[in-house]
C-alpha cells in the first residue's frame, strides 16, 4: 500500500503550547490511525520563517497542509475573516454546531475553493480575553484615544468607537505596555498572556467580546486531498475534527490553571467588564461595519446572514440551558 | 573593448539610480518614523497606515541598497587572503564569483518573487489592519525589482573585471573596499 | 549531512574574498537546487518579506544613520576625545569612553547589528587617528551586553516573563563591562603604546581641561539621553527611539553649524550603503539555513542534542558548550528556536532554575555574534572599518574578549549567587 508524507506549515513557532499541540495531536493520531501510511511532517515558523505566508504557501504546494487561522487572511481573501470568531458572535459550542450542522463547513469550503484550498477547523481557544489594561475604562470618553495592540476586525471595532489601534512587534510588546507606550494589550487568554508577563505590568484584565470563540483552522492543499485515497481522506478527516475538539477542551484547562496562578500571585490584578455604554457603542460599530462587510458581495451577506440566524437560533436555547444553569450556580453560591 | 566600457558605464548608471532611490527612502523613513513618534506622544493620534509605511520604506532602503552597495563594493569580504592579491586575481575572484554566485542568486529570486508579488496582485491583497495601507503587491513587487538591479549590478562586476584585467581601470582607485567616508 | 558539507564547502569560498552575503547565498543555491530542485528557492521571497516585515530590524538603518550623521558632523569624535581626556595621563581612555558608550547604546537598541555598527562607525575612525592599535581598537568593539532582543527571544521560548529576564540579566551586564574596562587599563599599563592617553594641552590646567571637555561632552551625551529617555520614558519604542536619535543628530548638526542638505545626503548615501551590507548578509544567511534545515540539518541537531547526559553539571557544561560550539557556525535565533526547545524540558526536569538557565543561554549566544567564522558582528565591523584593518586583525582583537565573555559565563555557572540567582529552585 502506498504510503504518503504530507508536509505542513504552522503559523505558530516550535513548541508553542496548545496551539502547537493540536497539530501534533493531529499529525500523531492519523500515524497510528493509518498505521504509518500517513504521515505528517510539521514545519514550525522558525523553519520556513513565513507564519504569515501559511495561505500562500499551502495554495502554491509548496506545502500539503497549514494550521493557521482564517482571519489572518482577511487582506488577501476578506470572506476568510468570518471563520474564525466574530466580534458579539457565536460561542465555542455555537460555532462547532453552525459549522458541522448548519451551513458553516460548505460556506468555508465556498471561500476557500477558488484558491485551491480546503479548510477545517482547527482548534478552539475558547472565548478570549479582552486584554489587559493599565487604566481602568468607566466611560466611551476612557476609550479616546486610547493607544492599544488590537489587529483585525476588532481592532476596527474599537477604531470606530475612539481606539487608536496601533502596530507593535510582538518582541517589544511588554515593554511599550509597560512604559506607556501603548495603554492596552489585546492578546489570548490567560494561559498565554501569562507567559508574556503582562500580569506583572497592568492591573485591569478585561472579559472578552471580540473573540468569543476562536477557531484555528488547518488548510489542505486541494490537489494533496485528490491524491489521497478515500480512507486516508477520512482518517485525515477525524484526526484534524478530534484535534480541534481537544484543543478547545486543552485550552479550558490550561486557561483554568494559569488562571489560578495568576490570581494567586498577582492578586493586584483585578478582572473587570467594559461598562454597558461602551459595550452599546462597540456592539453598535460592529453592526454598522458588518453590514458594510455584506455590502457589495453576495457571498458576504450569505456568511453574514447565516451566521447572524444561526446565533439567534442557538442562543435562545443556550439562554434557557447554560445561561440558566451558570445564573442559577451563582445564586446557589 | 569599446562596448564593453559603454556597458559598464550604463550598469554603473543603473545602480547608482538604485542608490539614489533608496537614499529617498532612508530620509522619508527617518522622516516617517519621527513623525509617529511625535504624532502619538503630542496628539495622542495613531495611523496604522503611516506605521505600516514605515516598514514599506525600510524594505526599500535595503532591496534597493544591496545593488547599489554591490556596484560600490561596500559588501563585507573575507580579506585574508584577497587583499594581498593583485588587480588580475581579484578581477578573476570577482568575475567568477558574479557568474556562478550573483547571477543565478539573483535569476532564482526574480523569478520566484515575480510569481509572489502577481499572486498578491491578482487577489487585491492588502492590510488586514484597520486603517492599513491597500496594494500589497506594490511593496512585494520590490523584491523581483531588487533581484533585477541585482543581477544588472552582478553584469557590473563582469564588465568592471574585463576593465581591470585590460588594465584600464584598478579595484583601489575607483572600489574602496570598507569604510565610508 | 549536506548540510555538514555545506558548511564546509561556504568556509573555503568564503576565503577567497568574494563579497560574504553572495558567498552564502551562492553556495546556498548550488546545495539546495542540488539536493531539492529549484522550487526549494520559491521559499525565498517569503523569508525576505519576514526581513521586511521584521519591524525591529528598522532600528538598524535608523541607528546607522544616527552614527553616520554623529561622525560627519564629528560630534561623535568630540564625545569621544573628550571622555577621553577626561581620562588624563591615564593611556586606554578612548577605549573605555568607547565601551561605556557602547555598553549605553547596545542596552538601549537591543539589536546586536545595529549597535555594533554604529559604533564602529564613530569610534573606529577616532581610535585609529590617536593611534590606537588596530586590533585593540576593533576588539573593544566586541564587547556586548546580553541584548534585549535575545531576552525576549529567550523568554517567549522558554516562557519566562521578559521583566525577570531583564532584571537578572543587569548584574552580569555590569560585570562583563567592569571586566572590559579593566582588561583595557591591565593592557594600556603593559602595552603603553597600543592605547595612547589623550595629548595634554600645556597651555591649559587641569582643572581647565576637564571644564572643557565636560562641556563638549554634554551635547552629544544628551543625544544618547534623549534616545534612552524616549525609550524609558514610553514616549518611543526601542525601534522609533533610534528614528528620534537621527534627527536629534540633524539638529545638533544644526546648532553647531554643520548642518548642510549634502551632509544629510552624503549621510543617507553612506547609511544604505551599510545597512544594505547588512541586510545582504541577513538575506544570504536566510537562504543558507533554508538549505540547512530543509536538508535535514535540524534533525541531525536535534539527534546530537538528545543524546546529551542526564546528570545536572555534565548537563549544563555540555549544552554550554554545545552552544558554544554551534554558535562558531549558526545564527543565535535559530539557535534559540531549535536547540533551546529541546534543552529546557530536560533542565526542567532536573530541577535546574530556568532563569539562571536563560542567562546562561543568553550570555552564550551573545558571544556567538563574535566566534569566526559565522559571526555576524565581526562581518558588521568589517564592513564598517576603514580598508588598513584586516579581516585578520578583527578576528585577533576580539579574542581577549571573548575570553572575558566565557569567564564571567563560568563565573554565573558556578556561582550564581554572586548575580543574584541560584542554579535551582
Ligand atoms: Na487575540
Ligand atoms: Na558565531
Amino acid at each position: 500500500q502506498e504510503k504518503f508524507t504530507l508536509r505542513l506549515a504552522e503559523t505558530w513557532g516550535p513548541n508553542f503550547p496548545i496551539f502547537g499541540e493540536a497539530t501534533k495531536n493531529m499529525a500523531e493520531m492519523a500515524e497510528k490511525m493509518s498505521d504509518g501510511r500517513l504521515r505528517i511532517r510539521i514545519d514550525s515558523s522558525n523553519k520556513h520563517k513565513a507564519p504569515f505566508g501559511v495561505f500562500d504557501m499551502v495554495k502554491a504546494g509548496q506545502y500539503d497542509m497549514g494550521h493557521s487561522a482564517s482571519y489572518y487572511w482577511k487582506g488577501k481573501v476578506p470572506n476568510t475573516l468570518f471563520f474564525t470568531s466574530m466580534p458579539f458572535g457565536m460561542t465555542a459550542q455555537e460555532q462547532y454546531a453552525w459549522f458541522y450542522y448548519g451551513d458553516g463547513m460548505e460556506l468555508m469550503q465556498e471561500v476557500y475553493e477558488p484558491h485551491n484550498l480546503m479548510s477545517f477547523p482547527g482548534g478552539n481557544t475558547g472565548i478570549q480575553m479582552g486584554g489587559w489594561f493599565r487604566k481602568e475604562i468607566n466611560s466611551v470618553d476612557d476609550l479616546q484615544g486610547l493607544k492599544m495592540r488590537i489587529p483585525g476586525f476588532a481592532g476596527e471595532v474599537f477604531a470606530e468607537v475612539g481606539v487608536s489601534p496601533t502596530n507593535i512587534a510582538p518582541g517589544e510588546l511588554y515593554t511599550a505596555l509597560e512604559r506607556n507606550t501603548i495603554d492596552a494589550v489585546e492578546w489570548v487568554g490567560p494561559a498565554l498572556d501569562l507567559r508574556l508577563g503582562f500580569q506583572q505590568i497592568a492591573d485591569y484584565y478585561y472579559t472578552g467580546w471580540h473573540e468569543p470563540a476562536t477557531e484555528l483552522q488547518f488548510l489542505v492543499n486541494k490537489k494533496t486531498w485528490e491524491k489521497l485515497p478515500a480512507d486516508l481522506q477520512e482518517i485525515l478527516r477525524i484526526s484534524m475534527r478530534t484535534a480541534a475538539y481537544d484543543m478547545l477542551i486543552q485550552s479550558q484547562h490550561e486557561n483554568a490553571q494559569a488562571w489560578a496562578s495568576i490570581k494567586e500571585e498577582y492578586p493586584d490584578v483585578q478582572v473587570k467588564q467594559f461598562p454597558e455604554a461602551v459595550f452599546e457603542a462597540m456592539y453598535k460599530a460592529n453592526q454598522k461595519l458588518l453590514k458594510e462587510a455584506a455590502e457589495g458581495d453576495e457571498l458576504a451577506s450569505r456568511i453574514v446572514a447565516s451566521q447572524e440566524e444561526y446565533l439567534k437560533k442557538s442562543r435562545a436555547y443556550t439562554d434557557i440551558s447554560e445561561r440558566a444553569y451558570l445564573n442559577t450556580m451563582a445564586e446557589v453560591e | 573593448m569599446r562596448w564593453i566600457i559603454k556597458l559598464d558605464e550604463g550598469l554603473d548608471r543603473l545602480a547608482t539610480f538604485c542608490g539614489w532611490v533608496a537614499c529617498l527612502a532612508m530620509i522619508l523613513m527617518a522622516a516617517n518614523v519621527f513623525y509617529d513618534v511625535v504624532a502619538r506622544y503630542l496628539f495622542n493620534s495613531v495611523s496604522i497606515g503611516m506605521q505600516e509605511m514605515e516598514w514599506h520604506l525600510y524594505s526599500v532602503v535595503f532591496l534597493m541598497g544591496i545593488p547599489y552597495a554591490l556596484r560600490a563594493d561596500g559588501h563585507v569580504r573575507v580579506d585574508v587572503f584577497y587583499a594581498r592579491w593583485g588587480d588580475k586575481a581579484k578581477a578573476w575572484i570577482n568575475l567568477i564569483g558574479a557568474v556562478i554566485f550573483v547571477l543565478p542568486f539573483a535569476y532564482l529570486i526574480g523569478t520566484y518573487g515575480y510569481d509572489f508579488a502577481v499572486d498578491s496582485y491578482k487577489m487585491g491583497e492588502s492590510s488586514g489592519d484597520p486603517g492599513g495601507l491597500p496594494h500589497r503587491f506594490i511593496i512585494k513587487a520590490v523584491i523581483p525589482f531588487s533581484a533585477f538591479f541585482i543581477a544588472t549590478a552582478g553584469l557590473g562586476m563582469i564588465t568592471f573585471a574585463l576593465r581591470v584585467m585590460s588594465g584600464e581601470k584598478s579595484y583601489e582607485v575607483e572600489h574602496s573596499a570598507g569604510g565610508l567616508a | 549531512m549536506i548540510g555538514i558539507i555545506m558548511f564546509g564547502v561556504a568556509l573555503v569560498m568564503l576565503m577567497l574574498g568574494f563579497p560574504v552575503a553572495f558567498t552564502f547565498g551562492g553556495v546556498a543555491l548550488f546545495f539546495g537546487v542540488f539536493a531539492e530542485g529549484m522550487d526549494l528557492f520559491a521559499f525565498m521571497p517569503f523569508r525576505i518579506m519576514s526581513v521586511m516585515q521584521n519591524t525591529v530590524l528598522m532600528a538598524v538603518p535608523l541607528f546607522i544613520f544616527m552614527g553616520v550623521v554623529l561622525q560627519r558632523t564629528r560630534l561623535a569624535e568630540q564625545l569621544l576625545t573628550s571622555m577621553g581626556r577626561l581620562f588624563g595621563g591615564l593611556p586606554g581612555g578612548l577605549a573605555i569612553s568607547t565601551i561605556l558608550v557602547g555598553a549605553l547604546l547596545a542596552a538601549s537598541t537591543g539589536v546586536v547589528g545595529a549597535s555594533v555598527v554604529a559604533m564602529g562607525l564613530i569610534s573606529l575612525p577616532v581610535m585609529l587617528a590617536h593611534k590606537y592599535d588596530k586590533r585593540l581598537s576593533t576588539g573593544t568593539l566586541g564587547q556586548i551586553v546580553p541584548p534585549s532582543i535575545i531576552l525576549i527571544i529567550l523568554g517567549d521560548v522558554l516562557g519566562l516573563p521578559v521583566g525577570d529576564l531583564f532584571k537578572a540579566a543587569v548584574w552580569p551586564g555590569v560585570v562583563l563591562i567592569g571586566l572590559y574596562i579593566i582588561y583595557i587599563l591591565i593592557m594600556t599599563r603593559l602595552k603603553p603604546e597600543t592605547a595612547p592617553a589623550m595629548p595634554e594641552d600645556p597651555t591649559r590646567s587641569r582643572k581647565q581641561e576637564i571644564v572643557s571637555a565636560l562641556l563638549a561632552i554634554i551635547p552629544p551625551l544628551a543625544l544618547i539621553v534623549v534616545v534612552l529617555g524616549s525609550i524609558f520614558s514610553g514616549i518611543a519604542t526601542p525601534t522609533e527611539s533610534s528614528a528620534l536619535g537621527g534627527v536629534g543628530a540633524i539638529v545638533l548638526a544644526l546648532i553647531y553649524r554643520q548642518f548642510s542638505f549634502k551632509m544629510v545626503w552624503d549621510s543617507a548615501k553612506d547609511t544604505v550603503k551599510v545597512t544594505a551590507m547588512v541586510f545582504a548578509i541577513l538575506i544570504g544567511a536566510t537562504a543558507f539555513s533554508m538549505v540547512f534545515s530543509y536538508t535535514g540539518g535540524d534533525y541531525i541537531l536535534e539527534e546530537w542534542l538528545t543524546a546529551l547526559p542526564g546528570e545536572q553539571w555534565g548537563f549544563i557544561i555540555l549544552a554550554m558548550l554545545v552552544i558554544l560550539i554551534l554558535g562558531f557556525f549558526i545564527d543565535f535565533v535559530e539557535i534559540s528556536f531549535i536547540i533551546v526547545p529541546i534543552l529546557a524540558p530536560v533542565a526542567e526536569a532536573m530541577g535546574i532554575n530556568m532563569l539562571w538557565f536563560a542567562i546562561l543561554i543568553a550570555m552564550n549566544l551573545q558571544t556567538s555574534f563574535l566566534t569566526p567564522p559565522f559571526g555576524f558582528s565581526l562581518f558588521y565591523l568589517k564592513g564598517v572599518a576603514p580598508p588598513e584593518v584586516r579581516t585578520t586583525d578583527i578576528y585577533r582583537g576580539i579574542i581577549p574578549f571573548i575570553a572575558i565573555q566565557i569567564l564571567v559565563l563560568a563565573l554565573i555557572v558556578v556561582f550564581p549567587e554572586w548575580f543574584g540567582m541560584s542554579s535551582t529552585y
